[in-house]
């Protein structure tokens, strides 16, 4: 291979651009990269072309730093008319040289040669291209005035070409950044500081305060903890164990100031400090404004919006010892190559940059951000690592779309657009790598950069106009993001002008077009109205049925980019329809009709493509997207309430390419989403005559707005009614106070049992164990006994009750801390009557009440299996009682006043054995009614009717299992059977939390254990069924369309729907009983349904029961306070909402 | 009782799980299978591009631990093309013919979920396929191509005998 012959075309930097080798293959070099755009083979098409080879002779080689030319970073959709053309230059270059050769060989003039199939012929005679190239061959400089191939005699430009690495993509083949893998290859687990999201300030990069490492060095898997600065890191052998590690490690940060006001956003950009630039003046402004005879004053705000990667970045570096190896997922690996030189001290030659295609990234994410990480960690252990952030860290951390503001001033005289002034602020820079800040090798200043000026000159005629640019350095990190400052300057443009159409009662397009100097955009506006059906219109039109209003809108734009005034590239103009429901003001775009010019077309597949995916991603941004901060951070961790463009609102697209095949190609990866948002404005406009100037267009903000304009329109949240939950518990705490005063006095304390010796190990019969483990899995003994994430048994977990935090004791076989110094005498009276052994008294939480009634033969088998356990040696943690529930004799009290059965429960005669059976494990080691009967002010069960009708406890519900509730969910003998032996029962119930734990231990238990406890279960129900519980109890319909577009809604549908309204029937993952089966749902207060959001569910490994993932890190209290009150009103439409709380 | 050796079935074949079973089934697939067509989004089935199939119904491998996806068949992206003659699946070469991606990263989500679906719907409508692919998100904005790549992947198995 390498010593085939090979001939280099070159600039004059020697950078190649073009090679051919012995067996004629061509490979073209571009600097830039394939975003997913399909770049490549558009770049192929116009080697191939200018060579006329065949496409599949022609091979691409995009940003790797070591063969491609540095041409920059892949943005402002520069590639196809920028790095484009000394490709087509080298190309034209080679086919001259090799033409000539052709023709000496063949001695023919070099006019008759042609190309075909890899030789190079004339008439009847042909020859080999690769023989043409010789040994001595090296390299050839591009000659510039090399004779271009005429466009009418295109034959692969101009044609649809299907992308090339397709295949790949669809079976699995393609190597993605995230798919690298490299020999001996470790994974880091970056730990970012609180201040998410921020590039400048002391704090950056100063703000680690230590981490104690020994709290996970040694564990499994461990390899080190790396910190340079506030950059911190953990490397493990895999990559889920470097995220459990540092998930693990106890850092100390500082806290970092607090964000300026987010909420906010026009006031706070334009108050940070600024620097002007006046890039465009006509006329005389300020007198030109006073002589209007319209006058307006409009603000225009674009919010911070996240570019939304569906991969979260990733990189590999190889320290290699000082020639390092980078592969990743940048834009522009020539900029990250300097980057990376200047965070490690090393001459950029020696780094070498390999480039992968990543999940699409629209612009500056984390991608080169992670190359830094991956690259310093490498260097600390001298290994290969690979970082790949979380969901959550690219979202906090990514340099976001930037915000900008746009304040406009205008007027018209005489019919006609007379002034016009307009002042912009974009925050936003080049997005310095994050490396070089958290390590503080760049320092952390402010660091603006010039880049609000993109589209920033309407493209009107207008005799007196002033456009200012306030350039300032971002507020938070943000950076380019498809469209720049273009779309939000032009959706400042295109909106005033559309205002200022209606105020002059003239058709918004011929009044647009009625300033238009150039003849081509003007072309693009004529041609783009009349194929999308444009209907001239000198005002809003109203069209309304019913409740739902429509509208057609227009705008257009040419992308202009690069440095002031910059480079044009295509230029799009829309026509767009939109369905508003007044009522809730959910806006839906229904069609876009895309008109652009592009010059000469390369690939009339990829320019489509590339306008679909615009249309698709700008729509999306401009109906519903906005990154939202708290005091100090992003508050959007995942897509919950980040909605992007879904498919079922996807609108239909039109396309209309303007072919201008004499034309140079122009840039489209951005073009057609410049217009968006005030075209979409736009057709608000003549639908409702409401203007919306503040992006996102949300159902809220349109609500608020056709509210101000008179519409009628559905109320926000109902009033919450207040209850006075707290109030209740204070004066149940009294009521005890109120008992203990009679009774403290006259009550002796227990004495206690003197410790013994633990009994020795062989002293029990394995069949007493075995029955003994049969009954502390029947008594779920474990589940209490264990803290989260603690040693089982050894205690430590928390119970929340009403009079305090209580947590439960060790009963492992510790002689000191658990119950390995405790006779059969002081269990037995623990077991019984909630006496400890040091005649102490036990909380009722821990249900003694229920164990009282065990058989003496179970008691004594459990025992011996607790003493026959392992030893965990773990003290117990000191409950935290409220007065007066904390002192003893409160609870002598309590046991005076409720505790009245000691004894072994004894079966009744009319009833069958089993039912017996049953009873005596659900009431007794079982203590089902602990957990499902309620408790009275003072905490004990309730009797009678009460029992079993279904309880809160510790954060969950237990539904009931007796009473008209329990009747309605349909229970039978058999499914409570199936219930109890895998979890769940169809339609029914699906166990989950403590009763998840409570079926897995029962897996220990005999089937005729288990169907005597369901045939006990059963009897408890009434004789008369209640009709039962709707599965679903509320469709979308039936919610109301207000319903729908709460902030719930939208969290529901993007965090919860996958799986509990799942798309496909039968997903694997979804939950396996509807919500509208949910007990949790249907419980007397919202607690247990935020339990399982803010913990999730861990399903039992014995048990064919599903996890589903906490929320905790993601959503706010607030976001689950309201999202428990959607999922009761959506899902248990009968109940009436809860109580707030 | 100490935990048997976990075994999963993966493209036909029965493949022992050395790592910790607790693992998600997506880690576990692309760490140590060595397959990588199921792609990490969101780590919270939010964004489908995770997704394999499990007995032929969707499963998002990021919120399922392995252990749970013993005993079942588990299929991937790699797994679909036909292991005899190496022919891709009908709806990979209508994501190809349609240009059902543009970077792709999504496009593992989307062809198994389309799978499933187009095995309980083998004759869709565009609002029933749009409505299937509702929770698999596109950042790219290839969903017009999509769509268009799952309705000729219906008419495609419909041909098919």
């Amino acid at each position: 291979m390498t010593n085939l012959p090979q001939l280099n075309i070159c600039d004059t930097l020697g950078q190649v651009h073009v090679s051919i080798d012995g067996t004629g293959k061509v490979t073209g070099f571009c600097g830039h990269v394939d975003l997913g755009q399909g770049i490549e083979v558009a770049l192929a098409q116009i080697v191939a072309e200018e060579l006329d080879f065949a496409l599949t002779d022609v091979a691409m080689v995009l940003g790797n730093t070591a063969a491609t030319p540095d041409q920059g970073p892949t943005i402002a959709s520069e590639t196809i008319q920028v790095t484009a053309i000394p490709l087509r230059r080298a190309a034209a270059t080679l086919r001259h040289e090799l033409t000539r050769r052709a023709a000496l060989q063949l001695n023919v003039a070099a006019a008759d040669i042609v190309f075909d199939q890899g030789h190079a012929c004339a008439a009847e005679r042909k020859v080999a291209v690769g023989t043409l190239i010789a040994a001595t061959d090296t390299e050839l400089l591009i000659d510039e005035t090399a004779k271009l191939k005429d466009p009418s005699e295109y034959k692969v430009v101009g044609h649809k070409t299907g992308r090339r690495d397709l295949l790949a993509k669809v079976n699995g083949d393609f190597n993605y950044i995230h798919d690298v893998k490299i020999d001996g290859m470790l994974h880091a687990h970056v730990i970012r500081p609180p201040y998410s999201g921020r590039d400048s300030g002391p704090f950056v990069g100063t703000s680690l305060i230590g981490y104690d490492e020994a709290a996970i060095a040694g564990r499994d898997g461990f390899v080190a903890v790396v910190r340079q600065g506030d950059l911190l890191g953990v490397v493990a052998t895999q990559p889920d164990i470097a995220r459990a590690l540092a998930e693990m490690l106890p850092v100390h940060w500082r806290m970092p100031p607090e964000l300026p006001n987010m909420g906010d956003l026009a006031n706070t950009i334009r108050e940070q400090p600024s620097t002007e630039r006046v890039l465009d003046i006509a006329g005389d402004i300020d007198s030109a404004l006073h002589s209007s005879d319209k006058h307006l004053k409009r603000s225009y705000v674009w919010p911070y919006q996240l570019h939304g990667s569906i991969g979260p970045s990733c990189a590999v570096a190889d320290w290699a010892d000082g020639a390092p190896v980078i592969w990743c997922g940048s834009q522009n690996p020539h900029m990250l190559r300097a980057d990376l030189a200047q965070l490690v001290g090393l001459d950029p030659e020696k780094i070498d940059v390999r480039r992968y295609q990543a999940a699409g990234c629209y612009g500056r994410n984390c991608a080169d951000d992670v190359a830094g990480d991956a690259l310093i960690m490498s260097r600390a252990v001298g290994q290969p690592v690979r970082v790949q952030l979380t969901r959550a860290q690219e979202n906090l951390w990514e340099p976001k779309g930037a915000a900008q503001i746009m304040d406009v001033e205008g007027g018209l005289k005489d019919g006609r657009f007379h002034a016009y002034r307009l002042d912009t602020w974009y925050p936003s820079n080049r997005g310095p790598n994050l490396a070089l800040l958290l390590t503080g090798v760049m320092g952390n200043h402010p660091q603006p950069v010039e880049m609000g000026d993109r589209t920033v000159v309407p493209p009107y005629v207008i005799p007196h106009k002033r456009i200012t640019v306030h350039d300032l350095a971002p507020v938070v990190r943000a950076s380019w993001f498809r469209g720049v400052s273009a779309l939000p300057n032009t959706f400042a443009h295109e909106c005033f002008i559309d205002e200022l159409a209606s105020e002059a009662e003239a058709d918004p397009v011929e009044f647009r077009l009625a300033h238009i100097e150039d003849t081509r955009a003007a072309d693009l506006i004529q041609r783009t109205a009349e194929a999308a059906g444009w209907e001239r219109r000198t005002g809003p039109r109203l069209r309304r049925e019913g409740r739902m209003a429509y509208g057609r809108g227009f705008s257009h734009a040419t992308y202009v980019h690069g440095n002031f005034p910059g480079v044009a590239a295509a230029s799009a103009a829309w026509v767009c329809d939109v369905a508003i429901d007044t009522e809730t003001g959910e806006v839906t775009l229904t069609r876009v009709f895309v008109g652009q010019d592009q010059g000469l077309v390369i690939n009339p597949d990829g320019v489509r493509q590339q306008i679909h995916g615009n249309v698709h991603q700008t729509a999306g941004r401009v109906l519903g997207e906005q990154v939202s901060f708290d005091s100090i951070e992003p508050t959007q961790k995942s897509w919950g309430d980040y909605p992007i463009m879904t498919f079922p609102q996807a609108p239909a697209i039109e396309t209309m390419l303007i072919e201008r095949p004499d034309e140079p190609p122009l840039g489209v990866g951005e073009s057609a989403a410049v217009p968006s948002a005030s075209a979409i404005a736009s057709a608000i406009f003549d639908a409702t005559g409401v203007r919306l100037r503040e992006v996102p267009f949300t159902p809220e903000r349109m609500r608020s707005e056709l509210r101000d304009a008179g519409y009628f329109v559905q109320g926000d949240a109902p009033a919450k009614p207040k209850f006075g939950l707290r109030k209740r518990m204070t004066t149940a705490a009294l009521a005890v106070g109120g008992a203990l005063a009679v009774g403290a006095v006259a009550m002796p304390l227990y004495r206690p049992i003197a410790p013994t010796s633990p009994p020795p190990m062989n002293s029990f019969s394995a069949e007493l164990l075995e029955q003994g483990r049969q009954v502390f899995a029947a008594g779920n003994c474990i589940d209490c006994h264990t803290a989260p994430g603690g040693v089982p048994g050894a205690g430590g977990k928390p119970f929340e009750t009403p009079f305090g935090t209580i947590y439960s004791s060790n009963i492992s076989s510790d002689p000191e801390t658990g119950l390995g110094s405790w006779s059969y005498d002081a269990f037995n009276r623990a077991m019984r009557t909630g006496i400890s052994r040091d005649g102490s008294n036990l909380y009722p939480a821990f249900p003694y009440t229920s164990f009282a009634g065990m058989s003496d033969d179970d008691m004594f088998a459990v025992y011996a299996y607790i003493q026959s356990s392992q030893a965990v040696k773990q003290p117990a943690e000191q409950a935290q009682m409220t007065f007066p529930a904390n002192l003893r004799p409160t609870n002598i009290a309590w046991n005076w006043m409720f505790q009245n059965v000691s004894a072994p429960l004894e079966p009744l005669a009319n009833q069958t054995d089993a039912w017996n059976r049953g009873r005596y494990l659900v009431e007794t080691i079982g203590h089902c009614s602990a957990c499902h009967t309620p408790r009275n002010a003072l905490g004990a069960e309730k009797t009678g009717e009460a029992r079993y009708t279904g309880a809160m406890v510790n954060g969950w519900y237990a539904p009931p299992l007796a009473g008209p509730d329990a009747a309605t969910r349909g229970w039978t003998e058999a499914s409570l059977s199936t219930y109890l032996q895998t979890g769940h029962s169809d339609e029914i119930a699906a166990a989950a939390g403590p009763m998840a734990e409570v079926v897995s231990n029962l897996q220990e238990l005999s089937e005729s254990d288990i169907q005597a406890m369901s045939q006990y279960l059963a009897s408890l129900l009434p004789e008369t069924p209640e009709s039962a519980l709707v599965a679903t109890s509320a469709t979308i319909a039936d919610l109301g369309p207000a319903m729908l577009n709460t902030q719930s809604h939208r969290i529901f549908e993007t965090s919860c729907a996958s799986c509990h309204e799942p798309a496909v029937a039968g997903m694997f993952t979804a939950a396996q009983v509807p919500l509208g089966k949910s007990m949790a749902i249907r419980a007397p207060s919202s607690q247990a349904v935020k339990t399982i959001i803010s913990q999730g569910l861990h399903a039992p490994s014995n048990l064919g029961l599903r996890d589903m993932p906490s929320f905790s890190d993601d959503l706010s209290t607030a976001q689950m306070d309201e999202m428990a009150q959607y999922l009761r009103k959506r899902y248990a439409s009968d109940l009436d909402a809860w109580p707030s709380e | 009782m100490p935990d048997e050796k976990l075994h999963l079935n993966i493209n036909g074949h029965s493949r022992a799980v050395a790592g910790d079973p607790d693992r998600t089934l997506l880690d576990c697939l692309r760490e140590e299978m060595d397959l990588t067509g199921a792609k990490y989004g969101c780590g919270m089935a939010q964004c489908g591009a995770c997704t394999v199939l499990i007995d032929g119904a969707p499963a998002r491998s990021c919120v399922l631990r392995s252990r749970k996806a013993g005993w079942h068949e588990i299929t991937t992206l790699e797994g679909l093309r036909d292991a005899k003659t190496g022919q891709l699946h009908p709806v990979q070469e209508a994501f190809i013919e349609m240009q059902g991606a543009q970077c792709g990263y999504c496009a593992n989500g989307m062809i198994m979920t389309s799978i499933a679906f187009l095995d309980q719907n083998p004759s869709p409508t565009e609002v029933e396929v749009r409505q299937a692919l509702r929770h698999n998100f596109c950042r790219c904005g290839a969903h017009t191509e999509i769509i268009a790549s799952v309705m000729l992947a219906a008419e495609k198995m419909k041909a098919k005998p």
